[in-house]
């Protein structure tokens, strides 16, 4: 029963948003780690997962201030939480089957830059149809389930338990997949679809399944996310969302489902601690002995000094992340190099 | 064994009512203006071992990729146990039941020699998604059957110690024979091969010839490419000669051998 | 009245055609000898804009006329490009194209985000005045726009000249078709590479002026944003071919326009890129990746 103190309320949040990217990483695996499929634009089935689960449990728009959707289903928590997430994952699901409809059979680059360009229009979408989306104001009163019967702090145990929860067997689940048959079917086409045509697989089919089946966990994510935060708004699902994914996965290792775990939480850790530098600065700024005061003032004191450096500099350290790791541990924290030194070129 | 028994096939406008499994009809195949195959015609006799031979840019790995559905013919059929399959997808062609290697093997790099032979395994429950989460008994078994042939293959071909080595660090021969093997794996009724020997050093191209054989001993058609005179001859029961895109000649090596069009062509084109 | 407004709507589209074009020539050399997508592009459009404005505006001491300002701008960012692809791409050149693709990725991170770090999100633009639009031949054009056309068309007249007049264009040529091949026929061919980076660049800074001239203001997300508009323009004319780029670049900026002013203004980049998978689809290898 006790409150959360500061740093214990951190670290639950960053645990719960670990266990959302958990997801989104584990998801992305099976396209680009399995399949080898380079989906660019993996945000898009994290939004409509979140905006599918906004639409089905959000109050009707004359209860809402700024409301101007037209859609809402209003299911009763927590009843309609499971609701809610199914119809995450299905939306994300549908939207995966229907980029990957037009996608799948494009080669490597084409489909990076298809599934790049339809994530794009997707948002443009989201942005636009205010009637589905509420547009740029978002959707913010999609429920806490089962927040009325607990304090604030239990509510975000609970949620932080449930999170966990769906991350683990969302994990077992993937590891029973990929180490089936189907893990061997998945592989193979990520390494040679010629090969894997001519042993009688129809490969567009495989890369169809597992386009689906990673856009349902993401649409999954998304659910969990939207009644996390309780809002859905459209600048949460910016293509950094994408790439961050990818950051998690290529430090993780592609092709390992502890990785992609390991990796979400790595770097959701390392964005959020970022928050606290300017606090930390204040800090040590503080214990200085005066004679001292001078120095990080003039350390630093060059730097710009606008709101969006740390934040900035948060995503230069994502991108030294790719590039370092491509270059010097390809297989990243928990890969298998001898899989993955090679991933995603024919032999010709 | 008369194999090709059924009397409702369509081509009944064949004169030659043969016992032929695979027949190659006709087949044109152009590329913009250039016709790489020009109306070749022959048969694969059930149980044969058949090379296909002929100098460079005769036009043998295009028709091979004519017959397994890589490229859509321009002109002809080609049929197996008298359906035609020409037009049809890599994938349909395979599950008809023609296995195919490529002149520089495609092997799954990134993954065991094990798992690539497991891979070509037909009717694997465990290939379905749903299968694999909610049928683990049948998995289970279907899955030890499926080892049990990996591992007897991987013994025939004398690769067993290398079962758990990723495909990436096998030799070039090593990858030859492993593409034979997944083909195997795949259980095809004839079983094509783009240059098996080719680049596989000698001491093991004795080997590699004499699995052939066995292969072939046991019931298999074969037919495969191969540049080397002295191995057709040695090895098959009928040779085809392509040039410049056509059959120039077909028959058993030692009529085949003597042709006086074959001697010009082909040892003309080596020379060359 | 309506076929003034189409009319109109063709000219705007041409416009814009001249600034998605320069940036497409300018992405589909890189990969003509590079061989890999690079998505750290659009960064060499943002850079080229920002540092136009930065140094029209005085920021590095001097202010200097805009068109010298730009020159100059052109240049950095070439400079910018050999620099990129020494530092990141050149170490892992031998590794196939996805680790250069996913390592593109990266360099944008750090592109954007340094120069948004050092300047932060609010809009700039160019120090230009608004002009009213005059008439030619009926058409109704500002100087600036009429400028930009110009600007567009001399980039292709030169691109054009270099690539069929020029030594370094035939080196490109041979690069690009067969680099081992070029190697042989003695072509220093991390030379070609190198220089290609920097015409590459320049082109892409260019494209970002261009693009900050016809839609002030701007933001360091600008490049990257613009990206899908340049790979569909890229991709529609057969990646690696310029003058398929230069079509491609037309055929993408009439789309926009025309949906923009008969369809939705909310859905410029759709247009763009509903054509893309239109022809994709008919195509579904994709359109070949050729020579020069």
């Amino acid at each position: 029963m006790a409150l959360l103190t500061g740093w214990a309320s951190f670290l639950v949040a960053v645990a719960t948003i670990g266990c959302i990217y958990g997801l989104l990483t584990l998801g992305l695996n099976v396209h680009y780690g399995y399949t080898g499929l380079l989906n660019f634009g993996h945000v898009a089935f994290f939004a409509a997962g979140a905006y599918a689960s906004a639409i089905v449990t959000m109050p009707p728009p004359s209860t809402v201030t700024n409301a101007s959707y037209e859609l809402w289903l209003n299911l009763p928590m927590p009843l309609g939480f499971p609701v809610s997430l199914a119809a995450a994952a299905l939306v994300g699901g549908v939207l995966a089957f229907l980029i990957g409809l037009t996608s799948v059979r494009l080669g490597t680059h084409y489909l990076a830059i298809a599934t790049f360009a339809l994530a794009g229009v997707f948002s443009d979408v989201l942005v636009n149809e205010a009637w589905l989306t509420n547009g740029s104001f978002g959707m913010n009163s999609v429920p806490k389930p089962g927040r009325a019967g607990l304090t604030a702090d239990e509510w975000q145990l609970a949620y932080l338990a449930f999170a966990a929860l769906s991350l683990l067997v969302t994990y077992l689940v993937l590891e029973r997949l990929v180490n089936a048959p189907f893990g061997r079917l998945l592989k193979g086409v990520r390494e040679s679809e010629a090969a894997a045509k001519t042993l009688g697989k129809d490969t567009n089919a495989v890369k169809l399944k597992s386009f689906v089946i990673g856009g349902m966990i993401a649409g999954f994510a998304g659910g969990v996310y939207a009644h996390y935060l309780g809002s859905v708004v459209t600048a949460q699902f910016v293509p950094h969302v994408t790439f961050t994914v990818y950051a998690a996965m290529l430090l993780g290792g592609a092709a390992s489902n502890t990785g992609a775990v390991v990796g979400a939480f790595l770097v959701v850790a390392f964005e959020e601690s970022t928050r606290f530098i300017t606090t930390l600065y204040n800090w040590i700024q503080s214990t200085l002995p005066d004679a001292l005061s001078g120095v990080l003032p003039a350390l630093f004191g060059p730097l710009p000094n606008n709101p969006s450096f740390i934040p900035s500099m948060r995503f230069v350290v994502i991108g030294v992340l790719f590039v370092l790791v491509i270059r010097y541990r390809p297989e990243g924290l928990f890969g298998d190099p001898a899989e993955i030194q090679a991933l995603g070129e024919e032999e010709d | 064994m008369s194999s090709n028994q059924s009397p409702a096939d369509g081509n009944s406008g064949d004169a030659a009512a043969s016992a032929d499994l695979l027949e190659v009809d006709g087949v044109v195949k152009q590329f913009g203006g250039l016709v790489a195959v020009d109306g070749v015609s022959f048969g694969v006799e059930e149980a044969s071992i058949t090379g296909l031979i002929g100098p460079n840019g005769a036009g043998k790995s295009t028709l091979f990729n004519c017959i397994t559905g890589v490229y859509d013919v321009d002109g002809g059929a080609v049929r197996l146990d008298g359906e035609e399959i020409q037009g049809l997808s890599p994938t349909k062609v395979a599950r008809r039941g023609v296995g195919r290697t490529f002149q520089t093997p495609k092997t799954f790099r990134g993954m065991t020699v094990r798992e690539n032979m497991a891979f070509a395994a037909r009717h694997q429950t465990g290939e379905r998604a749903l299968g694999a989460l909610l049928r683990p008994g049948t998995i289970r078994e279907e899955e030890a059957d499926v080892q049990a042939r990996v591992d007897d293959t991987l013994e025939f071909l004398e690769l067993d110690h290398l079962a758990d080595d990723y495909a990436s660090g096998l030799s070039g021969g090593q990858r030859k024979l492993l593409e034979l093997g997944r083909v195997l794996m795949l259980d095809p009724e004839i079983i094509m091969l783009d240059e098996p020997v080719a680049g596989v050093n000698p001491s093991l191209t004795d080997d590699l010839l004499a699995r052939l054989r066995e292969l072939n001993d046991r019931g298999r058609t074969i037919l495969f490419i191969e540049h080397d005179m002295d191995v057709v001859m040695e090895n098959c029961d009928r040779v085809v000669v392509m040039h410049n895109g056509q059959t120039l000649a077909s028959g058993p090596p030692d009529i085949v051998q003597d042709d006086e069009r074959v001697v010009e062509a082909y040892l003309g084109g080596v020379d060359r | 009245m309506v076929f003034d407004n189409l009319l109109q709507t063709v000219v705007f589209g041409l416009i814009e055609g001249s600034v998605i074009a320069v940036g497409a020539v300018g992405l589909t050399l890189s990969y003509g000898v590079t061989r890999f997508i690079n998505f750290a592009y659009g960064e060499f459009l943002t850079y080229g804009a920002y540092l136009t404005v930065f140094l029209a505006a005085g920021v590095f001491g001097m202010s200097l006329p805009l068109p010298v300002a730009a020159v100059v701008a052109l240049v950095l960012v070439g400079l910018l490009g050999v620099a990129v692809s020494r530092v990141f791409f050149e170490p892992i050149s031998d590794r196939g194209a996805l680790p250069l693709l996913i390592t593109s990725i990266g360099v944008s991170f750090i592109l954007r985000n340094l120069l948004q770090g050092w300047v932060g999100v609010s809009a700039k633009q160019l120090p230009i005045p608004l002009l009213r639009r005059q008439e030619y031949f009926g058409i109704r054009l500002t100087h600036l726009e009429l400028g930009v056309v110009v600007a567009g068309v001399v980039t292709m007249l030169l691109i054009h000249l270099l690539l069929q007049r020029t030594m370094l264009g035939k080196r490109m040529r041979a690069t690009s078709g067969n680099r081992s091949l070029a190697e042989v026929a003695g072509i220093d061919t991390t030379d070609v590479i190198r220089q290609t980076w920097f015409i590459s660049a320049a082109a892409g800074a260019l494209s970002g002026v261009l693009y900050a001239v016809l839609f002030a203001p701007f933001r360091p997300g600008v490049g990257f944003e613009y990206l899908i508009v340049i790979f569909a323009a890229t991709l529609l004319g057969g990646i690696g071919r310029p003058y398929g780029a230069m079509l491609g670049a037309f055929f993408i900026g009439l789309a926009m326009n025309f949906g923009s002013t008969y369809l939705s203004a909310n859905y410029t980049r759709a247009y763009a890129f509903i054509i893309l998978v239109g022809v994709l689809l008919v195509r579904p290898e994709g359109i070949r990746g050729g020579e020069f």
